[in-house]
């Protein structure tokens, strides 16, 4: 659903950016990226001495006519690049307004499009998986699959809005494990490339280990944290006893407003935390929040930040 | 340690309460989170939620019971038990006469002292004492020594302002009593409350008491009666003349309406004027068929009712029975006879009490029975009356009081003596005429007879031939006349005692008080005398005694009273005055602030924890 996740207007103007990648594409398939491979392209790599055998079609006839030996020219061989979207589909995403889940989709659509406007590869995967924590029915579970399924492998402009349509047929539910679901991503991946990781990072066993495997597996690691505005400034007061959306453990707190400024803290701490795992790693961190305007987002930090270009 | 109010221990009590309070689940809202991740500091400091594992630690709790025991300390009063310094007497006077009903203060006058009085019970220090004296008519000592602040509190509040009068000079005179002995170190002090509406105080004059006088009242807006009487009409004997003084004592010319009623029965109603500090004499002529009360009413609305309203039995005058004991005098019989309303007898000599007779005149003659009637005794020694009597020779009249009302009209210019009988004037008469040696008439009760004694036989004299003489006989048929002092007794004055001669014994009677309270009185039977004081209330009270009924009326009739204008100072004397204090309470306890205080900062403690929810 296109219409749905992103404007047209919206689209046309991401057409015309490309995502920039600070690494040579490894892909075993053909693409628009220059990669270390040689092979056939119009960019002229090095020479080599003949062999037989060779294509004689490549052979560098003017050097012949000055040194009479012969050398083969080689072109740099353009590769496809593999962009990996890690979408956190857990139940903690379904808050806000509006839902963080909607608006990651937004950006892995974004994301995605860019990508594929660039001839890309792109793969979503969503976590956790159906099987853990969809309580539907079977036929939305049978949908939901195939859609995840759809997304796994996603080439060419042409599938856009296929694309669109499988990312808007997601649902969020159950209980993620971050480090679980970027360590199983990293392994999975037969080539390195460009991850992006959509989610709050609210998970209690940590996102360090995760990040870490995708770090060490060869990825260029974008991260955009997005949080519900309710998460940063709490509205309700009093005597509560809140209710864990994941984990469904329950926990009593007295929250008044004059400890908005401490709860405050803990989130700039935690976030401050966050942003200087990734500084350290070389990740780029954004953190947004659910009503935050997502063409400034997309349009403005995320080309700044050289995501895209 | 030793405590004053052991009890207030009691409400150590709430310690168990504020604890419970504590052990008590909060309701809690359920709300449902997307992570408890960003939560987990604040989660640490109620997590506990094991009833007695809540307590542990708990500052919050510690703080308030810490604060609940020190107030519940405080309230018990602690106190240790030292070397006293010197206690401080402090007198309190309430003023408590009509006066003090003014309603210029709000509510009055009475209830503003009252209040200022029992801020001082506050100010109180801790061995300090106090008197609580009440001075209306009489002066009641409401509370002694005490330093018991609600046993002096009780004492105030049972304070009832009465219809009388100020009597100040007994109030500061028990007071003076009490103050004069101490140590002057202990600074005592009599605390007046009052509106300075009080007749004068000279004797005070060089008594240095250590007065602090508490004034209330603002203004002087009153009209009242001050003066009341009734007598035959001189120039009509079938009517009766009504006498009334009114004055007015505000700062502006009143108008109202002044009513005559007799037993409640409108007879008249006259406008009057009265320019401000003026006082007008007003006459009402009126028909009265039988015995009855006369009531004066102000309709106006001043800041003092009391006084607005004044009644007077009048009892129709009967003849007056005069027995003539005599040798011979034609004078004195026509001057008896010239006097209005009497019926004379005469004889030569008395040999029984006279009992049928109003009063006796013993001219020249002892008798042989004394009588137990009013006697006017000319030249006759009764050693009863005085001892001593001796015989001066032509003596010079230099002196007589003309403010008596024997002596009335009754000048003795040109009046000669030849010799004349004289004696000390005993303690119960009055001496009316004086010879530079003694005296030569006086006039008093004694008992209940009244006798007027003339030393000199006026045969002797060219009194007879003065226009003074058969003024003074006249003047002493109506002085000895039982019914007209009688008529005298059935007007009181607020706070004076009722007296009424009994004839025969009687052990009980009955009053019934101007509200309409009979009030039962047991009286001893071997009483010549009945008195009934009871008297604060003014109004017409009805005195039943067996078959027979005596009406008499209470009234203010007192001019110091009705002037309500406050005095800024009392003047003890000449050259003595004593300024009205501006002083205010002091020696404020404070272990009822700090109480109160802490129960504040408990309760500020206990709100701010609660803010914190919302």
């Amino acid at each position: 659903m296109p219409d749905a996740l992103l404007t047209p207007e919206l689209l046309r103007r991401l057409e015309q950016f490309q995502l920039l990648a600070t690494r040579r594409a490894k892909s075993s398939s053909k693409g628009e990226r220059r990669s270390r491979a040689r092979g056939q392209s119009v960019e002229f790599a090095d020479y080599r001495t003949y062999v037989h055998g060779d294509d004689f079609r490549y052979l560098d006839w003017n050097l012949y006519g000055r040194l009479e030996r012969l050398f083969l020219k080689l072109y740099e061989e353009e590769r496809e690049l593999p962009v990996r979207i890690f979408l956190d589909a857990s139940q903690s995403m379904t808050f806000g307004e509006p839902p963080k889940f909607h608006f990651a989709r937004q950006v892995a659509a974004a994301i995605g499009y860019v990508a594929l406007s660039g001839f890309d590869r792109v793969s979503v995967i969503p976590f956790p998986d159906v099987a853990n924590g969809l309580e539907t029915d079977q036929a939305t579970r049978t949908m939901e699959m195939a859609a995840r399924g759809a997304l796994r492998s996603v080439r060419g402009k042409k599938s856009a809005i296929q694309f669109f349509r499988n990312l808007g047929s997601l649902t969020a539910s159950g209980a993620a494990n971050l480090n679980e679901a970027l360590r199983r991503g990293a392994l999975e991946a037969r080539q390195a490339g460009v991850a992006v990781v959509l989610s709050d990072f609210l998970d209690p066993a940590g996102y360090e280990s995760g990040l870490t495997a995708l770090v060490g597996r060869g990825f260029q690691v974008d991260l955009v944290q997005i949080l519900a505005p309710d998460e940063v400034s709490p509205t309700t007061f009093g005597d509560l006893r809140l209710i864990d959306s994941e984990t469904g453990g329950q926990q009593e707190v007295t929250f008044g407003r004059y400890r908005m400024k401490a709860y405050q803290r803990t989130v700039q701490n935690f976030l401050q935390r966050l942003r200087e795992f990734c500084k350290s790693r070389g990740i780029n961190f954004f953190s947004t929040s659910s009503n935050t305007d997502l063409q400034e987002l997309l349009l403005k930090q995320l080309r700044q930040a050289e995501v895209w270009g | 340690m030793h405590f004053l109010a052991p009890l207030a221990f009691a409400f150590a009590a709430a310690i168990p309460v504020v604890i419970a309070f504590y052990l008590l689940k909060r309701k809690r809202v359920v709300k449902l989170v997307s992570s408890t991740l960003l939560w987990q500091k604040f989660l640490a400091e109620t997590q506990a939620s094991a009833p007695f594992q809540k307590l542990r630690k708990n500052w919050l709790l510690i703080l308030q019971i810490l604060l609940l025991t020190l107030i519940v300390f405080a309230l018990a009063r602690p106190y240790f038990a030292t070397k006293a310094m010197p206690a401080q007497l402090r007198v309190v006077i309430l003023d408590a006469s009509a006066s003090m009903q003014a309603t210029d203060e709000t509510p009055s006058r009475f209830e503003k002292a009252r209040t200022e009085a029992l801020k001082w019970v506050d100010s109180l220090a801790g061995n300090d004492q106090m008197v609580i004296l009440q001075a209306g008519a009489n002066t009641e000592v409401k509370q002694s020594a005490s330093t018991q602040k609600a046993a002096l509190r009780r004492a105030l509040q049972a304070c009832v302002c009465s219809d009388g009068p100020t009597r100040l000079v007994p109030a500061l005179k028990m007071a003076e009593s009490l103050v004069r002995d101490l140590d002057p170190k202990t600074n005592p002090e009599i605390h007046l409350f009052s509106d300075g509406a009080v007749p004068e105080l000279n004797e005070f004059e060089n008594k240095a008491l250590p007065l602090v006088f508490h004034r209330v009242g603002k203004d002087a807006n009153n009209l009242g009666i001050t003066a009341l009487d009734v007598r035959s009409n001189p120039e009509d004997g079938r009517q009766r003349a009504v006498y009334a003084s009114v004055a007015n004592f505000s700062t502006n010319s009143q108008q109202t309406d002044l009513e005559l009623l007799l037993d409640d029965r409108l007879l008249e109603t006259r406008p009057i004027t009265i320019h401000a500090g003026e006082t007008s004499p007003q006459v009402f002529l009126a028909a009265q068929p039988r015995d009855g009360v006369f009531t004066v009413h102000l309709t106006v609305k001043d800041d003092l009712s009391v006084d607005n309203q004044a009644s007077i039995v009048s009892l129709l005058p009967k003849p007056v029975k005069v027995l003539l004991v005599s040798q011979g005098n034609r004078l004195l019989e026509r001057a008896l006879r010239a006097a209005p309303n009497v019926e004379l007898a005469a004889t030569t000599d008395l040999t029984d009490p006279a009992a049928g007779f109003d009063f006796v005149v013993l001219d020249d003659v002892t008798p042989t029975v004394w009588p137990k009637g009013n006697v006017l005794a000319i030249h006759v020694v009764n050693t009863n009356w005085f001892q001593g009597a001796t015989r001066v020779e032509a003596p010079a009249i230099v002196d007589w009081k003309s403010a008596h009302p024997l002596l009335r009209y009754a000048g003795f210019d040109n009046v000669q003596v030849m010799q004349s009988l004289t004696a000390r004037t005993p303690t119960w008469a009055a001496t009316l005429v004086e010879a530079p040696q003694a005296p030569l008439i006086f006039a008093g009760e004694l008992g209940r007879q009244r006798i007027i004694w003339i030393g000199f036989d006026t045969l002797e004299s060219n009194w007879p031939l003065r226009v003074s003489y058969p003024i003074f006989i006249a003047n002493a048929v109506d002085w000895l006349n039982p019914a007209n002092s009688r008529s005298g007794q059935l007007l009181v004055k607020s706070g004076d005692p009722f007296r009424l001669a009994l004839t025969e014994p009687t052990t009980s009677a009955q009053v019934t008080l101007p509200g309409g309270t009979a009030k039962p009185l047991t009286l001893d039977p071997n009483a010549s005398e009945l008195v009934f004081g009871d008297t604060l209330k003014q109004g017409t009270y009805r005195l039943r005694l067996g078959t027979n009924e005596t009406v008499f009326c209470v009234n203010l009739l007192d001019m110091a009273e009705s002037n309500i204008k406050p005095h800024e100072a009392m003047q003890l004397g000449k050259y003595t005055k004593v300024t009205a204090t501006t002083r205010q309470r002091a020696n404020m306890e404070l272990w009822r602030t700090i109480a109160t205080l802490g129960l504040l900062v408990l309760l500020v403690e206990w709100w701010y924890y609660h803010r914190r929810t919302v």
